[in-house]
């Protein structure tokens, strides 16, 4: 297996910013094929910003994002539609369309993309639905579900194409602990069954040691990469302090 | 026998049916997004056509996604061979796993669940209904308006004076040029359209005192207030609907603040403030934009200024202060409550906003029917 082809995200010397300020600087990492990948970083470390380059939403000052080879910065036209097809992403609140029922949020991009009948696009996005365990929600609107449920039907959509790369922007913000274990197991159930890659954005360490295979740490001082990882690993040996009590301090 | 699907799908398929009823369907390739529904449509005009009492669907050589596994649930339901039991062998456990993920019941509950049209008469009922609840909310609105008006009028210190300020300069001052540019080409347009027929009865002078009135009874009032519902009217309803979804609100009210001290005092009062100010420039600027025309039919300015004095009264003048009053009441309130009635989603904001404009412009036009009729019969 060549290189390109074994690491599905590789991040190249990337600078972002917003107008002249830079938020992170000369970042570099490679995710893996079928590891589980969180980006760590207090409140305010450009986490989120980070993640908007690697899927493509905002172009960066400098360097370069390729997903599985291709880079995502320079793709236009229908080779961009390509490397999105790649990949799902579960926005923070879900963001789920409210006038669409869960069943036909799922159901939206086989509508778009494919040629499928009526009766495959509903049982592909029922199928769905069963992976995450909403089956029982299909008809109800977005308003009419939880916190949590809305996670889940995102993470449906998202997977609704069979993308191998999954991105998951604080998948854990604002659900109660047991919700939020939930959604770990069916990370960790959906990495293994279906071999997805998962990157996620995340300051939730409690589900840090549970679900990822490695992370990495950003710094908002020196705004780059303070320590990266297997994160019981870094816990005990990162070389910076700071590291090591963040990720001692909250997976007490 | 043995079918042939088009060469140029990545997915090969094998169909046979033995004499005795057992039918076996071998694939080998990619079923994907794109293979399966083409696939699709040929297998199932090609199982239609026989009869198999079992069937089994050979995935040995088979790799699929999501659409070819719906395709293989499909067949192995046996939906395509009615009658038939039918057989999957060769799955890889991944995709056994996934397999089951698709069910039945849930399709049906699907199907069954389409949302049904409710009755003509149910619906006459829920509009009616609703359209009394907006009512009744729309008076109390009104009372609980007023109040916070007069309290603010007696206890002027408890009034955010600051936040009125910055209305007035926002709806206001800012709202000038374009009201004064849009009142200017009206009475441009007014000034042209009655020269004509006036100059057949040879009194085009008196497009003057045409423009003079019209411009201080009606149009300058009804011109500023509309631009007044559109312009700020929106905006206060997209403010208010906007912090009632962001819970600012429900934050009010456990503080222990009324919204509408809070928020819809300052914004009625600046409203009332500010519409006579606009009025008195849409009324000037009416004027001169016929000055112009005026001039180019022949009449010097001096004869123009002196019909337009003589043709005005303070009358006509109070009468469109007066209006402009009622209608920055009208425009600044509606807009403030449909701000509040504003409901849940992303949806909510954009209706609230509409519908802020289309009642503001609705209840202008009605007061000043109303007014324009009363003070008709009081000049008789």
């Amino acid at each position: 297996m060549n290189g390109a082809s074994h690491n599905l995200v590789e991040v190249r010397d990337l600078t972002v910013g917003y107008g002249e300020r830079r938020v992170l600087e000369g970042i570099n990492f490679e995710v893996r094929r079928g590891e589980v990948f969180a980006i760590l970083g207090v409140s305010g470390s450009g986490k989120s910003t980070l993640l908007k380059h690697l899927i493509g939403l905002y172009q960066p000052m400098h360097g370069d994002v390729l997903i599985s080879g291709a880079s995502i910065v320079r793709a236009e036209g229908d080779e961009r539609l390509r490397i999105l097809r790649k990949f799902g992403v579960l926005y923070q609140g879900g963001a789920l369309f409210g006038s669409l029922t869960t069943v036909e949020n799922v159901r939206l991009p086989l509508d778009e993309f494919t040629d499928l009948s009526e009766v495959a696009k509903d049982l592909i996005a029922l199928s769905k639905l069963r992976l995450v365990g909403l089956e029982s929600a299909a008809t109800k609107l977005p308003a009419d579900l939880s916190g949590g449920m809305q996670k889940r039907a995102g993470i449906a959509r998202a997977i609704v194409m069979d993308p191998c790369i999954l991105f998951l922007d604080e998948p854990s913000a604002g659900l109660d602990p047991i919700t939020s274990a939930a959604l770990d197991a069916l990370i960790r159930e959906l990495a293994r069954g279906l071999g997805i890659t998962f990157v996620m954005v995340t300051h939730e360490l409690a589900s840090i040691y549970s679900v990822a295979d490695r992370v990495v740490v950003l710094d908002p001082r020196t705004r780059g990469i303070a320590a990266e990882g297997a994160p019981s690993w870094l816990r005990e040996n990162a070389s910076q302090p700071w590291v090591r009590q963040f990720l001692k301090r909250e997976a007490a | 026998m043995a079918v042939k699907p088009p060469v140029e799908l990545p997915v090969r398929w094998a169909l046979s049916v033995r004499p005795d009823g057992a039918g076996k369907l071998a694939f080998a390739g990619e079923l994907d997004a794109e293979s399966t529904p083409v696939a699709w449509r040929i297998l199932e005009s090609e199982l239609a056509r026989i009869k198999v009492a079992t069937f089994e669907v050979d995935v040995r050589q088979l790799v699929c996604d999501s659409a070819g596994l719906a395709l293989l649930y499909y067949l192995s339901v046996g939906r395509m061979t009615p009658g038939a039991s039918v057989s999957l062998t060769g799955l890889s456990p991944e995709l056994q796993h996934l397999l089951r993920s698709f069910s039945t019941e849930d399709f049906q509950a699907l199907q069954e669940h389409e949302p049904t049209c409710s009755p003509f008469v149910e619906d006459v009922g829920a509009a009616t209904r609703s359209w009394l609840c907006d009512l009744r909310q729309q008076v109390e609105f009104i009372g609980e308006v007023t109040l916070g008006v007069l309290r603010s009028a007696f206890r002027p210190r408890r009034m955010r004076w600051k936040e009125v300020l910055r209305v007035f300069e926002v709806a206001g001052v800012n709202a000038l040029p374009v009201v004064s540019l849009l009142t200017f080409l009206v009475g441009m347009v007014i000034a042209f359209e009655s020269a004509q027929p006036l100059a057949q009865l040879g009194a085009q002078v008196f497009v003057a005192n045409l423009l003079g009135l019209v411009m201080s009874r009606e149009l300058g009032p009804v011109m500023a207030a509309i631009m007044l519902a559109g312009r700020s009217g929106s905006a206060f309803a997209a403010e208010l609907g906007t912090m009632k979804v962001n819970e600012e609100l429900n934050a009010l009210q456990t503080m222990g603040l009324s919204p509408v001290q809070f928020l819809v005092v300052q914004r009625v009062v600046a409203g009332i403030l500010l519409t006579p100010v606009l009025t008195i420039f849409a009324m000037y600027a009416g004027l001169l934009g016929g000055i112009p025309v005026l001039l180019g039919l022949g009449f010097p300015l001096r004869m123009v200024l002196h019909q337009v004095q003589s043709g005005l009264h303070f009358g006509d003048l109070a009468e469109g202060i007066s209006k402009s009053i009622v209608f920055g009441a009208i425009v600044a309130s509606v807009s403030c409550l449909r701000g509040l009635q504003t409901g849940e989603g992303p949806r909510a904001v954009g209706e609230s906003t509409t519908r802020s404009v289309v009642t503001s412009i609705l209840l202008i036009i009605l007061a000043d029917a109303i007014i324009a009729s009363v003070t008709y019969t009081l000049r008789k």
